[in-house]
């Protein structure tokens, strides 16, 4: 009785103040912040304080929060609470090198595969519940990115769920605790030349996934007005911001767990995770935000049915063949 | 509460509504974010793209009759507290389309107007000045 309440308490914590909820809400804005900061050095400004998404969060919080005539009520309101749930839940299952193991009542890569998905369908159903064509429009445009980039990041899981249960001695490996362990014991995949597909599979799936340009087609603010944020005000947007932040965090913390997540133990392994998620961000979304614009949808989604598909292909092919 | 505003004020967002302007004063406004000299983001201000989102609000033309509607039906939908600027001579005087037969302004018979930004069209220095006054006038409404 009392393990499984111990048990429950601490999934609960996890879940809601760390790795989750709290703590990743705090790391996606500080990343964000670096993020604006970055990119307004490269283009020769100034630029936002480090601290500005946090101060704009807070201000969201003082903002009245408007809901449209034509909007239906429950759904609009639902959706940034259970975007933010799933990710605090998400973010809770990614475990930090030498710190934090998750919960075996988490589930396993499989489960996370699908909680990364609910942003983008919590992201729809805001758009179309808005009542706003410019959120209809958004709804149809994330839809088909995300029916673009799902096929490639399933064939990376895939491809390092084969391998690393292949080494273990099991048919496939999803549980995200055994990958570190695999890698902190036998070297990270990043440095193995047959992963690599995979790796540059992955490093394309992050912008598409966190809708940076030149993949933020659905949200573009200048051609449909931020499109299923359109009608957000106040609280409501503040809690699709810090969704958006705590995605970062999942998105990235993922691609470290999978492909390089080598780190000290104890304290310092949080602060080499950290390190690590900050220098993704820098490389892999400002640069790439200040040096390209925005692509059509039509050619984003060629790009992802073509290119990471491939790419993911090849990784799934070039595992088998090392089986 | 206090804290709050204290944090809030850091982060004003603006929302240009074009009330039949030239374009010039919207290419000035366009200059002070995107031209390194004159960063406004550094206020920590950022452009938004819907009004539901907005602090802030920069107007500029002088209101002509076939806007009038349309802009107040989108001051209407900026959550309050607002603050609104004018940029530009036209909303303030109607500039050099005043008395013309197709001008419903000046603006602040519509809307009531916090900061005047003067000059056809102002400077850039100019504009980020009205907008730390919105800033310092909002702060006191949060
Ligand atoms: S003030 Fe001058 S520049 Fe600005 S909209 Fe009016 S005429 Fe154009």
């Amino acid at each position: 009785m009392t393990d499984s309440l111990v048990q429950t308490l601490s999934v609960l914590f996890a879940a809601v103040v760390f790795p989750g909820g709290i703590f990743a809400i705090t790391l996606g804005l500080a990343l964000k912040g670096f993020d604006r900061r970055v990119f307004a050095r490269l283009q020769r400004r100034v630029g936002a304080p480090l601290l500005q998404p946090f101060y704009d969060v807070l201000k969201l919080m003082t903002k009245r929060t408007l809901v449209p005539e034509n909007a239906n009520l429950v759904v609009f309101l639902m959706v940034p609470l259970l975007g933010l749930a799933s990710m605090g839940v998400a973010a809770a299952m990614i475990p930090i090198p030498g710190l934090y193991d998750p919960s075996p009542a988490f589930g396993d890569l499989l489960v996370l595969f699908y909680l990364l998905s609910v942003p983008a369908v919590m992201l729809m159903l805001a758009g179309s519940a808005s009542g706003s064509p410019f959120g209809g429009i958004g709804f149809s445009r994330e839809m088909a990115i995300m029916l673009a980039y799902e096929g490639p990041i399933l064939l990376v899981i895939v491809s390092v769920a084969l391998k690393t249960g292949a080494a273990l001695g099991q048919p496939i490996c999803l549980s995200l605790s055994e990958i570190v362990r695999y890698q902190q014991a036998h070297g990270a995949y990043l440095f193995d030349p047959w992963m690599w597909p995979a790796v540059l599979t992955y490093i394309a799936f992050i912008p598409a996934n966190l809708g940076i340009s030149p993949f933020d087609i659905p949200e573009a603010e200048s051609e449909v007005l931020e499109g299923p944020l359109i009608e957000y005000s106040g609280v409501a947007l503040g809690l699709l911001k810090l969704t958006s932040a705590v995605k970062s965090v999942v998105v990235i913390g993922l691609g470290i767990v999978l492909f390089f997540p080598n780190g000290p133990e104890g304290l310092f392994g949080l602060v080499v995770f950290a390190l690590k998620c900050l220098v993704i961000t820098v490389c892999g979304v400002s640069v790439l935000r200040a040096a390209v614009g925005r692509m059509r949808i039509d050619q984003a989604v060629i790009f992802y049915l073509k290119w990471p598909e491939l790419l993911g292909i090849a990784s799934l092919a070039l595992v088998a063949m090392n089986l | 509460m206090n804290f709050l505003s204290r944090m809030s004020k850091k982060s004003p967002w603006l929302y240009r509504i074009n009330a039949g302007s030239c374009n010039g004063c919207d290419v000035e406004l366009a200059t002070t974010a995107c031209i390194p000299r004159y960063d406004v983001e550094r206020l920590g201000c950022q452009y938004c793209g819907s009004p539901k989102h907005a602090d802030i609000v920069l107007v500029t033309g002088p209101l002509t009759a076939r806007v009038k509607d349309k802009v107040l039906r989108v001051y209407e939908e900026i959550p309050d507290p607002k603050v609104t600027v004018a940029i530009g001579v036209c909303p303030i005087s109607g500039g050099v389309f005043r008395e013309s037969y197709s001008i419903v302004g000046p603006i602040d018979r519509y809307l009531p107007v916090d900061v005047n930004v003067p000059g056809c069209p102002p400077r850039p220095q100019a504009i980020i000045e009205g907008i730390a006054k919105a800033i310092e006038i909002w702060a006191g409404r949060i």
